[in-house]
C-alpha cells in the first residue's frame, strides 16, 4: 500500500494548525505526555529492544513503521507493559513506573500489579485481532472498563458508552454480539472501548492488519479523526497512506533500534538513511 | 506385614492377567463390532449401537453381577469368577473399542476419503492404504488410555471373590486386622502403576503431537 | 434356554429398588457438588503463579486420578477411620472418596477449559487496567464455563455409574437394594436386569441430553 489512498486527501500534518492545545493531556508542568528512556527487552537468549528513547508530547501522533521482527509491536506492548522491560524507564506523565532493584546482574526493573493496573487506566490500547469479550454485547463491552475497573455506576457508564459509539458511528449496533458485526466494525468498538475510559494516551498495534482491504478505510478514518481531536497517540502500522496524513512524526524501527526519525515528509518522501529507503521501496511492490 | 507381601503379589499377577485376557478379546470383539456400527445398513448398525449403548450406559460391577449371577442360570452354564470377569470385561471394554475405532476413522477428513476415490481405488484398498496407516496412529493412544481404565476396573472383581490384588487386600487384613497399613499399602501400589502408565501414554502423546507438526 | 422369566415377583419391592434410587441420586448429587466446588479450586491452585501451591495440588490431583475408584472407596472406609480415630458412616466415606475423585478430574477439566480461552482476552482486560481477579471473573471464567459444562455433564455421568460401587461398603443405593432383593427372592436375574434397566435408562438418556446440549452450545460460538 503506497501513498496514494483515500486517507490522503488532507495536507500533510506538517502543514496544518498546531493541535493539541485542547487535548486531553495537558502540558501541566512542560513534561511529555510519554517518555520511554533506554528500554531494552530481550525474549529468551535474543534481544528485541536494544535501547529505545522516545519522547512524544501531548496532543502528538507517533506512527511507528519497520520490519516484522523489528521490535515496533514490542515496543508498544511495553508502554502498558504488556511486556515487562529489562531495562530502561517508562514516564507516564512526568511520572515514572516500576522501581529499580540492584540484583547480582546489575539493575533490574521491578513492577507490581497493582501499580500497572492503575498506570493502564491511563493507556488504551487497540489490538490487531480485536480481542472484543465475545459473551458481551458491544455497549457491555464498552462498559465494561467504567464500571469494572473505573468503578462508575451503570447508568453513567452507559451514558458514556453510548456516547463514544456514537462518535465511532456504531449507535445502532449498541445490543448486537461482536460475532454479527464485520471486522471494521468489531474494530471500531475497540477503539471506542479504550477511549471510553478516557486515557492520557492512544496505542494502536498494527490496528487494520487483521482487516479485509474494503474495510480498513473505516477504522482509519476514525483513527484519523481522533487525531485531528488532539488524542496523544502511538501507532504502529503498514498503512503508509495514513502514516502521511496523520502523523506527526515517523518512526523507522530497525532491528531493536531507532534508525531514523522525522516528519512523515522527511520520512517518507526523503528518507536519508539507506536501510529506511530500502523498507519504503520493499513496500512498493506490495 | 511384609509376610504378606507375595499373597498381595499373587493377587497383582491375577489383576494383570484379567487386564491382559479382556484387552486381547476385548480388541477383537471391538473391531468386530466398530465395522457393523459404521455400516450404512441400518438393521447391522441398530443393534451395534445397542449393544454398544448398553455396554457404555451401565456401571461396569452391574455388568459383572448380571454376568456372574444371573447368565449362568439363563443359559445353564455355571461361570467361576475368573471366567465371568474376563468375559463381563471383555465385553465392556470391547464396546469402548468399537467407539476408538469408529472415531478414529471417521476423524479422518473427507478429503483423503474423495481423493482416494478420485484415483479410482477401491473400499478396501482405500482403508488398507490411506485412511487406517492414519487412523492407528491416533487409535493407538486411545487404546493405551483404555488399558489403563481397564486395569483399575479389575478391582471389580473382587466384589464376587476372584483373587485380585484388592481381593488379596481384604484377606490380608483379615488376618493381620490392620486396614490402614494394608489398604494404604495397596493403594500405593494401585497408584503407583497406573500413574507410571499414564506418564508413559503422555510421553507417547507429545512424540505422536510432535510427528504430526 | 428354559428360564421361565417371572418379573412379577419384583412387584412387592419396587419401593425398595424407588429408595435405591433416590439414594442414588442423592450421593451422586452431593458428591458433584462438592467435586466440582473442590476441583475448581483445585484448578485454581494448580495454574497458580505461587510454587508452594501447585505441586501439592498437583500431586493430589495425579492420586485421585490415578487410584482405582474402588480402591479409594475401600480406603475411606476402612483404612481412613483407623487413621482418625473415629468411626465413618458407608455414606460418609462413600461421599469422601467419590467427591474427592471428582474433583481431581473436574480440576483437569477446569484447567483446560481456562486455558482455551484465547490470550487476547487476557490482553484485552490487563489493558483496561483490570486486575487479575476482575479479569478471571468478568472475562475468563464466563467464557471458559460454556465450554467446559459438555466435558462437566460427562463426568456426572461417570460419577452416576461409580456410585454402583458404593454397594460394596454397604451403601444402601439401587445395587445394594438389587442385591438384597436378590438374596430374599432367589432371583438374580430379573432382579439385576431390573437394576440395569433402570441404570441404562438413567444414564442413555442423560448422554442423549449431553448430546444435545454440546450441539447447542456449539452453535452459539
Amino acid at each position: 500500500m503506497t501513498l496514494s489512498d483515500p486517507t490522503n486527501d488532507q495536507p500533510p500534518a506538517a502543514d496544518r494548525a498546531p493541535r493539541g492545545a485542547s487535548g486531553p493531556a495537558a502540558r501541566a508542568n512542560g513534561a511529555p505526555v510519554l517518555k520511554l528512556e533506554g528500554i531494552h527487552k530481550s525474549f529468551g537468549g535474543s534481544e528485541v529492544l536494544k535501547g529505545i528513547d522516545l519522547e512524544v508530547a501531548a496532543g502528538e501522533t507517533v506512527v511507528i513503521i519497520g520490519a516484522s521482527g523489528s521490535g515496533k509491536s514490542t515496543l508498544l506492548r511495553c508502554i502498558n507493559f504488556l511486556e515487562l522491560p529489562d531495562a530502561g524507564r517508562v514516564y507516564l506523565k512526568g511520572e515514572s513506573v516500576g522501581t529499580t532493584v540492584s540484583t547480582r546482574r546489575g539493575e533490574r526493573l521491578v513492577f507490581k500489579e497493582q501499580e500497572l493496573n492503575a498506570m493502564r487506566r491511563h493507556v488504551g490500547m487497540v489490538f490487531q485481532s480485536f480481542n472484543l469479550f465475545p459473551h458481551m454485547t458491544v455497549v457491555q463491552n464498552v462498559m465494561e472498563g467504567l464500571v469494572s475497573v473505573l468503578r462508575l455506576k451503570r447508568d453513567e457508564a452507559r451514558t458514556r458508552a453510548l456516547r463514544h459509539l456514537e462518535a465511532v458511528g456504531l449507535a445502532e449496533k449498541t445490543e448486537q454480539y461482536p460475532s454479527r458485526l464485520s471486522g471494521g466494525q468489531q474494530q471500531r468498538v475497540a477503539i471506542a472501548r479504550a477511549l471510553a475510559m478516557e486515557p492520557d494516551v492512544m496505542l494502536f498495534d498494527e490496528a487494520t492488519s487483521a482487516l479485509d482491504p474494503e474495510l480498513v478505510g473505516e477504522v482509519l478514518q476514525v483513527m484519523r479523526d481522533l487525531s485531528l481531536g488532539g488524542m496523544t497517540m502511538v501507532v504502529v502500522t503498514h498503512e503508509m497512506g495514513f502514516a502521511y496524513a496523520a502523523a506527526d512524526r515517523v518512526i523507522f524501527i530497525h532491528q531493536g533500534q531507532i534508525h531514523e526519525q522525522g516528519t512523515p515528509e522527511e520520512i517518507l518522501k526523503h528518507p536519508k538513511q539507506e536501510r529506511t529507503k530500502a523498507f519504503l521501496r520493499g513496500l512498493d511492490h506490495i | 506385614m511384609w509376610d504378606n507381601f507375595p499373597t498381595l503379589l499373587s493377587g497383582l499377577s491375577g489383576s494383570l492377567q484379567i487386564t491382559g485376557l479382556a484387552l486381547l478379546f476385548g480388541l477383537l470383539i471391538g473391531l468386530l463390532v466398530a465395522p457393523l456400527r459404521m455400516s450404512s445398513r441400518p438393521w447391522l448398525s441398530a443393534p451395534a449401537g445397542v449393544y454398544i449403548n448398553v455396554f457404555r450406559n451401565t456401571p461396569p460391577l452391574v455388568q459383572l453381577f448380571w454376568f456372574f449371577y444371573a447368565f449362568p442360570i439363563l443359559f445353564d452354564v455355571s461361570f467361576r469368577p475368573f471366567e465371568a470377569a474376563v468375559v463381563t470385561l471383555s465385553l465392556q471394554s470391547s464396546a469402548f473399542f468399537a467407539e476408538v475405532f469408529r472415531a478414529g476413522i471417521q476423524s479422518i477428513e473427507r478429503g483423503q476419503w474423495e481423493a482416494s476415490k478420485a484415483i479410482g481405488m477401491g473400499y478396501f484398498t482405500m482403508m488398507r492404504r490411506i485412511i487406517l496407516p492414519q487412523a492407528v496412529k491416533r487409535m493407538v493412544l486411545a487404546f493405551f488410555e483404555r488399558a489403563i481404565e481397564l486395569f483399575k476396573t479389575t478391582t471389580l472383581v473382587s466384589t464376587i471373590a476372584f483373587a485380585d490384588l484388592l481381593y488379596q487386600a481384604t484377606v490380608v487384613t483379615s488376618q493381620t486386622f490392620r486396614p490402614l497399613e494394608v489398604y494404604t499399602v495397596v493403594a500405593a501400589m494401585y497408584i503407583l502403576i497406573i500413574t507410571a502408565a499414564s506418564l508413559g501414554v503422555r510421553r507417547y502423546e507429545m512424540r505422536l503431537a510432535r510427528a504430526d507438526a | 434356554m428354559g428360564y421361565q422369566f417371572d418379573f412379577t415377583v419384583l412387584q412387592p419391592y419396587l419401593p425398595t429398588f424407588g429408595r435405591g434410587l433416590l439414594v442414588t441420586f442423592q450421593l451422586a448429587g452431593v458428591c458433584l457438588l462438592l467435586g466440582f466446588t473442590a476441583g475448581l479450586l483445585l484448578a485454581l491452585l494448580r495454574s497458580s503463579r505461587i510454587a508452594p501451591l501447585v505441586w501439592p495440588s498437583a500431586v493430589f490431583i495425579e492420586i485421585f486420578r490415578n487410584a482405582p475408584v474402588l480402591v479409594q472407596l475401600v480406603w475411606f472406609y476402612y483404612a481412613f477411620p483407623v487413621l482418625i480415630g473415629a468411626t465413618m458412616s458407608a455414606f460418609a466415606a462413600a461421599v469422601l472418596a467419590l467427591s474427592l475423585n471428582t474433583a481431581a478430574f473436574s480440576a483437569e477439566l477446569f484447567r483446560g477449559g481456562i486455558q482455551s480461552i484465547h490470550r487476547g482476552q487476557w490482553e484485552a482486560g490487563r489493558a483496561l487496567g483490570m486486575s487479575n481477579l476482575t479479569l478471571m471473573r468478568r472475562i475468563i471464567l464466563p467464557q471458559a464455563i460454556k465450554r467446559m459444562i459438555p466435558p462437566l455433564t460427562n463426568r456426572a455421568i461417570e460419577l452416576t455409574k461409580m456410585t454402583a460401587l458404593a454397594s460394596t461398603i454397604a451403601v444402601p443405593e439401587l445395587l445394594y437394594q438389587g442385591r438384597l432383593i436378590n438374596a430374599v427372592t432367589f432371583r438374580p436375574i430379573e432382579s439385576y436386569t431390573v437394576v440395569a434397566v433402570i441404570y441404562l435408562i438413567i444414564l442413555w438418556a442423560g448422554t442423549i441430553l449431553v448430546n444435545r446440549l454440546e450441539r447447542r452450545l456449539g452453535e452459539s460460538d
